[in-house]
C-alpha cells in the first residue's frame, strides 16, 4: 500500500473518529442502541420497528399505556422516531390526565418525550393523522401537557371537572 | 517514525485517551469535554513538550513535507493538545478544596517543568508521577471518603471528615469502575506520549586514526 494511501486513509479514521466522540459529547446516549440509532438517524437510515409500533397502538388504543410504551421501546429504541415519540407523550398525557387534578410526573414525562418526538421531525414539525386522537401535532398536546403542570386560578374553577380528555 | 504510525496509532491513541476521560461513570452517564482551565494548562503543557524534546513538531509539520503528511502531523500535534486537556480535567477532582489543590499541583509542575527545562525523558517521568499523583489523590483518597461506608466507624468517620471540612473535600460519587476506567486512560495517555516524535539531535562525530567516534545524539 503506499504511503498517500495510509495517509489519507489515516487522516480520513482520525476525523471520524474525532466527529464521533464529539457527537457522543454532544449527544449524550445512555446506552448502546441510542448510540447505534442516533448514528443511523444521524445518516437518515434510522426507522422505528413497524411490528412494535402497531403492537404498541393496539394497546394504547386499550388504555393500556405501561404496556404500549414497552412495545414501543422496542420499536424505537433509541426515542429518535418523531411519530413513535409523539405517541408516547400521548400515552402518558392520557394516563395522567384526572377529572379533578392531573400527575405531573406523567405530564413531565410526556413533555420530554414530546421533545424527543420534535427534536427528530424534520423542521421540529410534529403532525400525526389518527382520528383516535383529538390533538394532532405536538404544539397541541405541548399545551396540554404545560397547561396541566401549571398552577393557575383557573385550576380552582369547579367547571373545569367537565372537562373531558382528548 | 512510519507513515502508519503517524497516521493511525498516534492520533487515534490521544483521541481515545480523549473519548475515556471525557466518560463520567455517574447516573446517568455523561460524557464531558475538558474544562476550560485544564485548555489552558494544556496550553502549558504542549508547550513544555515541544520545549524537552518530548515532541519534536518539525517532525510532524514541514514545508518540505507532502500537504497530506502535514495533515496527518496537524492532527495528531491537535489530538496530542486535547488528550493533555482531558487526562488534567479528569484527574482534578470535580469540585471544593481538592479541585483548588490538584489544579495547583498541576499548574505549579508545568512551571517547574518549564523553568528547569529537563530532557525528554525525565521530562516525561516528572509528568508521570504527577499523573499518578493525581490520580492517587481523586480515585483513591477522595473516592474513600465519597464513596458508600459499609460499617459504622468509616461512616462516622466520613461524617466527622465531612463535617471538620464544611463539605469542601466531599466529591460527586461515580461507580468503582470509574477509577479502572481512568487508569487504562492514564496508561493509554503515557503510550501516546511515548510514541510521540521526539527530538533528534545530530551525533557529533570526531574520526579519529583508530575510526569514528560518535559523541551524543539522539534526546
Amino acid at each position: 500500500m503506499s504511503e498517500a494511501v495510509v495517509r489519507a486513509a489515516g487522516a480520513g479514521v482520525t476525523i471520524a473518529y474525532a466527529i464521533l466522540i464529539a457527537w457522543l459529547a454532544a449527544s449524550q446516549p445512555q446506552s448502546l442502541a441510542e448510540v447505534t440509532g442516533g448514528l443511523a438517524a444521524t445518516v437518515g437510515v434510522y426507522e422505528a420497528d413497524a411490528v412494535n409500533f402497531e403492537a404498541g397502538l393496539q394497546l394504547f388504543r386499550q388504555e393500556q399505556f405501561e404496556a404500549a410504551r414497552t412495545a414501543w421501546s422496542r420499536a424505537d429504541p433509541a426515542g429518535r422516531d418523531a411519530r413513535t415519540q409523539f405517541y408516547v407523550a400521548y400515552s402518558y398525557y392520557r394516563q395522567g390526565w384526572g377529572r379533578l387534578s392531573h400527575d405531573d410526573a406523567l405530564y413531565a414525562a410526556g413533555l420530554e418525550a414530546l421533545d424527543r418526538a420534535v427534536a427528530a421531525a424534520p423542521g421540529g414539525r410534529v403532525v400525526v393523522s389518527d382520528p383516535g386522537l383529538q390533538m394532532q401535532t405536538a404544539d397541541e398536546l405541548r399545551a396540554e401537557l404545560r397547561g396541566g403542570i401549571t398552577r393557575e386560578w383557573s385550576d380552582l374553577n369547579p367547571a373545569r371537572v367537565l372537562r373531558s380528555r382528548k | 517514525m512510519t507513515p502508519a504510525r503517524e497516521a493511525f496509532a498516534l492520533p487515534l491513541t490521544l483521541l481515545t485517551v480523549v473519548l475515556a476521560g471525557g466518560i463520567r461513570l455517574t447516573t446517568p452517564v455523561a460524557i464531558e469535554p475538558p474544562t476550560l482551565f485544564s485548555l489552558v494548562l494544556a496550553s502549558v503543557l504542549t508547550a513544555v513538550f515541544v520545549q524537552s524534546g518530548v515532541v519534536d513538531p518539525t517532525r510532524l509539520l514541514r514545508a518540505d513535507r507532502s500537504a497530506l503528511a502535514n495533515l496527518n502531523g496537524l492532527l495528531a500535534m491537535l489530538a496530542l493538545f486535547l488528550a493533555n486537556a482531558q487526562v488534567i480535567s479528569r484527574l482534578t477532582p470535580d469540585t471544593g478544596l481538592p479541585a483548588l489543590g490538584v489544579s495547583l499541583l498541576f499548574f505549579v509542575t508545568l512551571l517547574q517543568l518549564g523553568a528547569a527545562s529537563l530532557e525528554r525523558a525525565r521530562c516525561l517521568r516528572v509528568w508521570a508521577v504527577t499523573l499518578l499523583t493525581a490520580f492517587v489523590v481523586k480515585f483513591v483518597v477522595l473516592a474513600a471518603l465519597a464513596g458508600p461506608a459499609d460499617r459504622p466507624i468509616a461512616r462516622a468517620l466520613q461524617v466527622l471528615v465531612d463535617g471538620l471540612t464544611f463539605g469542601s473535600l466531599t466529591q460527586p460519587a461515580e461507580r468503582p469502575a470509574a477509577g479502572y476506567l481512568a487508569f487504562a486512560m492514564l496508561g493509554t495517555y503515557l503510550l501516546g506520549l511515548v510514541i510521540l516524535p521526539p527530538v533528534q539531535r545530530r551525533a557529533l562525530a570526531i574520526e579519529t586514526g583508530g575510526g569514528r567516534q560518535e559523541i551524543g545524539g539522539r534526546r
